[in-house]
């Protein structure tokens, strides 16, 4: 126990001196939708993220993810990064499935091993793993119509592993004040939490939109939504679901901070195939919520 | 596991200031005075119909409605004008000083409060609208060298030259 204990304290250490010599993540106005802000040549910048879903179907659950990245512009169009991620399950009598629960309601949900499918409560926090970033812009939207570039995050988690591709296309209108932002992505991901050595392998398919407007010096406001495929299998062997959200964002931006607030809710979700477990109510559980909540804080380091 | 007292100091130390880099640099009468030294200058405000501040947007694309309340006339021929351009974060305040020709005798940035960006300011960026007349195109990465980093700011202080120089083709050299 004391070994576990001094475990968790060094990778707490690690986090926090990493976190020490970090320095601060390009500007989002939006809390899920990437825009081709990127740092400038030579620029840091440090970013925590914290993303909470809550909310299933009766019960409670509560998904919470938090992110410290590192922003490092390579030239004033290549963006490098590099992520810290962790993560809390809340998850108590969550799911109606019958293909999920012996006894209905049940615990269960992302996260949560299947070996727990109970009606016991599941807590678990921890430091998850890590994630690197690049963004390419091929375009700018201040100076082009549409403003290109392209994206790739690889995670490793102990929850699980990830491959994330993402388009990125953004315009800009009435002096760079109002944009509208398209983010087609595609994600390949093995979940290694069902226990028993058991692993899943999906591919998501979004299609991640916004419009943001700047109201007034430092404020901007917008809408972002979400339109979610999941796939059984690395190529999209079995569709097994598709869920749209939506929500308001709200952003602050000065010189020295900026900080984001995004509240997004499911509107609708279906399962198929072998998904059909993970849906009831006419939405998608599995690791979505009725509601999703992210705040983001950036801080330029040089 | 429980990291949340390793984040708290962090955290405090990730917001501790890092560098205050907004900057006021010039006064309006600074801004005259590097311009035009000591030569008398009047307050000529003017008011633009919605025709002309039609023709200013074409001719910039800067949405912004001009406020004509900043427009000095200096004497001996020449005009001092004060204007705003949308920043990433906050409004950029310049000056444009124009000779007796019609042309650009300098630029001045009177005050910057963005994160990046500050190299608008430096004298070899705005060195490049010295002697451009309203018949110039005033194109960022055509006649005016964009700042890598700093597009944003380089654009809209480059388009808000352009409005100011359309203002005096269309209202000021008529003036008498």
């Amino acid at each position: 126990m004391k070994t576990r204990r001094a475990i968790r304290s060094c990778a707490a250490g690690l986090l926090g001196l990493t976190l020490a010599s970090a320095a601060l993540a390009g500007e989002g106005v939006f809390g899920f939708v990437y825009t081709l802000d990127l740092q400038p040549k030579g620029k840091f910048e440090f970013e925590q993220r914290v993303d909470t879903t809550h909310g299933q179907a009766v019960g409670s659950y509560n998904l919470t993810m938090l992110r410290s990245e590192l922003e490092y512009g390579l030239t004033n169009d290549l963006q490098i990064a590099g992520y810290l991620n962790a993560v809390r399950v809340e998850s108590n009598n969550n799911y109606l499935s019958p293909e999920t629960c012996t006894t209905i309601p049940c615990t269960a949900g992302f996260g949560v091993p299947s070996s727990r499918n109970t009606q016991d409560p599941y807590n678990r926090k921890r430091i998850d793993g890590a994630s690197a970033e690049i963004v390419w812009r091929i375009t700018n939207p201040v100076t082009s119509p549409v403003g290109v570039g392209l994206y790739f995050e690889p995670t490793y988690g102990q929850l699980e592993d990830e491959l994330e591709y993402r388009l990125l296309l953004q315009s800009n209108f009435l002096d760079d004040r109002l944009i509208f932002v398209l983010n087609p992505l595609v994600e390949q991901e093995k979940e290694k939490y069902a226990g028993d050595g058991q692993i899943i392998r999906n591919t998501m398919l979004d299609l991640l939109y916004g419009a943001s407007y700047r109201f007034a010096d430092n404020w901007s406001a917008g809408i972002e939504g979400r339109w979610h495929h999941d796939s059984d299998g690395y190529f999209y062997n079995t569709h097994t679901q598709t869920a749209n959200f939506i929500g308001p964002s709200v952003h602050y931006a000065a010189k020295d901070f900026w900080t984001t607030l995004t509240w997004r809710r499911q509107i609708s979700g279906r399962c198929y195939a072998d998904g059909t477990a993970d849906c009831s109510l006419g939405k998608v559980w599995d690791n979505h919520g009725r509601n999703q909540y992210v705040l983001k804080v950036g801080i330029p380091l040089n | 596991m429980n990291w949340k007292p390793a984040l708290l100091p962090v955290a405090i130390a990730a917001f501790a200031p890092v560098g205050a880099h907004a900057k006021v640099y010039l006064s309006v009468e600074q801004a005259q005075q590097v311009m035009f030294g000591n030569a008398p200058m009047s307050l000529s405000p003017v008011v633009l119909t919605g025709d002309q501040q039609d023709q200013l947007h074409a001719a910039s694309s800067v949405s912004l409605k001009f406020d004509g309340h900043r427009v000095w006339k200096v004497a001996g021929g020449g005009w001092f004008v004060v204007d705003e351009v949308v920043g990433k974060h906050e409004t950029i305040t310049y000056a444009v000083g124009i000779d007796a020709a019609g042309k650009v005798k300098d630029i001045e940035i009177l005050e910057y409060l963005e994160s990046y960006g500050y190299e608008v300011a430096d004298a070899s960026w705005r060195k490049q609208f010295v002697g451009k007349g309203a018949d110039a195109p005033l194109k960022l990465g055509r006649d005016i060298e964009n700042i890598g980093g700093a597009t944003l700011s380089s654009k809209h202080i480059t388009d808000g030259v352009k409005r100011v120089l359309t203002l005096y083709d269309l209202v000021l050299k008529h003036v008498a």
